[in-house]
């Protein structure tokens, strides 16, 4: 085997990765553009959505391989801020009325508020991370759980500044699927950029054997913290993002529900792959999609043919248990979509056991 | 130079005595050996040094600094690195980025890891394998690649902990040479934990025996092949059928 040809390679082998997601990512969005159907664009809306929340999700679940169910609490935290800055004063002054002055006189577009969204999930990710970093397995996981139900209890009570469990509406709606392209594509890059990084290597390391890693001079709270403030970033960027595609937020709008889809999302397509994160998304919201339209009925000829409701749901959860049967370490496993097909036959890693296929960093 | 002493280290867990009072020390350049039967409480007493394990009693010096307190990757930062037993590579990554996160942990740039990494395979002489999936790699290899990982960023100390279990004689010889280069080329100071007592006494300059915790004899190899005590204590443990309070120990140190 052939010696690595110079250092700045890393980048350059492994880069075709987010540069083909980006391009499926941008098929479905010409979709949308051309077939011109409103819901048909608000569902391609949706599943760019998903991808931020499922790759946020990756960028710390999936190097760190601490399970969090507490992200979606930064997507809340996102989606407050695009409330706070984006809706017309006089609407916050009565819905919110214990904002600020400097925060109640602000008027700015969407795609600053998905960036301030984005740091001020950032910021709670610091202060948060800096504390629950130091727990690893599941009293990590508990941790996490146990901050999403602090934010969310917050939210839906603090009235003066997030009107309560009351819906915040007047959040300018985008209704266009360029910018949630555009931040999808981004936040794929800044996940790539983060696995291939220093700290990215390190974390993957310390996720495989945390005593080695220990041993190699890695600071393992340190590398979490760091993916930890990263995703936390994306997630606050997805919700504010999800408040512009649907113009109100409400506490509930982010907690267990997102919760548990965007992690079935991650876990379908392969915790440890980014391929695997927004794969897993494309696959299981257009598997629900289509479900949908067959529930709603769909004319064949003269006749029309429609699955009884809640169809849905059972075969959603039907393909999940099939995916996870077949393939336990989820579509992808560890391994990234670089364009080749045989992934399966590996010279040196023999077996359906995915788990000890190559991460991204091979080729 | 650099010298690594443990003083008077003792380690209690509920009120079992793993080490007692034992005394250790390892200059640059110099190779010394720890044996002693199963239990005895060597890799105990690496993991005191390196940081996974406090002293209940006694104190880890580098270069006259106390270490008490500071975390494993701490420890590893000021210059002591060790291997495991059983090699615990990052069986998911490929050799080259094994090594390389030795080097992003101790602060490099990744570029400059990934140059140190491909060096360091040369030196070792594992360059064919940069790119394998540490996964896939025969037991023999992974020793090589553990020490490899561990030499990155040019410790002062590395202390292995049985390197040669399961090798045939022919590989035992290999790594003994790679071992004299360690300490020989690199300066490195290395203290070597091995059952194999053919290569400790093949290669140390100094041996330290542990029985049950405590040190029972140490000089040069000379002498240890000489002692009593030594001979009494492998012969008197003939394999595991010890009493019953080493194999406590034994499965509090796993």
């Amino acid at each position: 085997m052939a010696r690595r040809p110079s250092t700045a390679s890393v980048a350059r082998r492994t880069i075709v990765t987010p540069v083909l997601l980006s391009v499926l990512l941008v098929i479905f969005a010409l979709a949308a553009w051309a077939a011109g159907s409103r819901p048909f664009n608000q569902t391609v809306i949706d599943i760019f959505l998903q991808v931020i929340f499922v790759v946020g999700l990756y960028t710390f679940i999936g190097n760190s391989g601490v399970i969090s169910f507490g992200h979606v609490a930064f997507a809340c935290l996102g989606g407050y801020v695009a409330a706070w800055t984006t809706i017309k004063p006089m609407m916050k002054s009565s819905a919110m009325p214990g904002l600020p002055d400097w925060l109640m006189q602000m008027e700015i577009p969407f795609w600053a508020a998905a960036i301030a969204g984005a740091g001020f999930a950032a910021f709670w990710a610091l202060v948060f991370g800096a504390v629950l970093m130091r727990l690893s397995g599941i009293a990590a996981s508990i941790a996490t759980f146990a901050m999403l139900a602090m934010v969310n209890s917050i939210y839906s009570n603090w009235d003066s500044v997030t009107a309560a469990t009351s819906s915040v509406v007047g959040i300018p709606i985008v209704r266009t699927v360029w910018p949630y392209l555009v931040a999808a594509v981004l936040s794929v890059f800044a996940a790539w950029a983060f696995s291939i990084s220093r700290h990215g290597l390190a974390l993957r390391a310390a996720r495989d054997e945390p005593t080695a890693a220990a041993a190699s001079g890695v600071d393992i709270p340190r590398v979490r913290l760091v993916a930890f403030v990263l995703s936390g970033a994306i997630m606050g960027a997805g919700g504010a993002l999800y408040a512009h595609s649907i113009g109100l937020v409400t506490p509930d709008t982010f907690y267990l529900g997102l919760t548990f889809t965007t992690l079935s999302m991650l876990v379908v397509g392969g915790m440890g792959s980014l391929s695997g994160a927004v794969i897993g998304v494309l696959i299981l919201s257009s598997l629900i999609q289509i479900l949908r339209w067959l529930e709603a009925g769909v004319a064949i000829g003269e006749s029309s043919f429609a699955l009884p409701g809640g169809v849905q749901e059972i075969a959603l959860g039907v393909v999940m248990i099939l995916i996870l049967m077949f393939r336990p370490a989820g579509i992808m496993g560890n391994s990234e979509w670089t364009g080749r097909l045989p992934r399966f036959a590996k010279p040196g890693a023999p077996g359906p056991d995915n788990r000890s296929q190559p991460t991204g960093d091979q080729t | 130079m650099s010298d690594l002493r443990a003083d008077k280290v003792s380690v209690a867990f509920a009120g079992l005595k793993a080490l007692s009072d034992v005394d250790l020390s390892v200059a640059s350049g110099q190779i010394v050996g720890l044996i002693g039967p199963n239990g005895a409480g060597k890799t105990t007493l690496v993991n005191v040094l390196t940081g996974f394990q406090a002293a209940t009693e006694g104190a880890v010096r580098l270069d006259g600094q106390p270490l008490s307190g500071l975390k494993p990757h701490e420890v590893r930062r000021r210059g002591i690195a060790r291997t495991f037993q059983g090699g615990r590579l990052f069986r998911d990554l490929a050799v080259i980025d094994n090594l390389e996160v030795t080097g992003v942990g101790l602060g490099q740039s990744r570029a400059a890891a990934l140059a140190e990494a491909e060096a360091m395979l040369d030196w070792v002489g594992i360059a064919p394998l940069a790119d394998r999936i540490a996964g896939t790699l025969p037991y023999t290899d992974e020793r090589r690649v553990a020490i490899g990982r561990a030499l990155m960023g040019r410790p002062k100390f590395l202390l292995l902990d049985e390197p040669a279990a399961g090798m045939s004689a022919a590989e035992a010889q290999d790594l003994s040479a790679l071992i004299r280069r360690i300490a020989g080329e690199m300066g490195c100071g290395v203290l070597l934990i091995e059952h194999n007592v053919g290569l400790v006494l093949g290669l140390c300059d100094h041996i330290v025996v542990l029985d049950s915790g405590a040190t029972i004899e140490t000089g040069p190899p000379a002498a240890i092949r000489a002692s009593e005590k030594v001979r009494h204590a492998y012969m008197g443990t003939a394999a595991e059928t010890d009493l019953p309070v080493l194999e406590a120990g034994l499965e509090v140190e796993a």
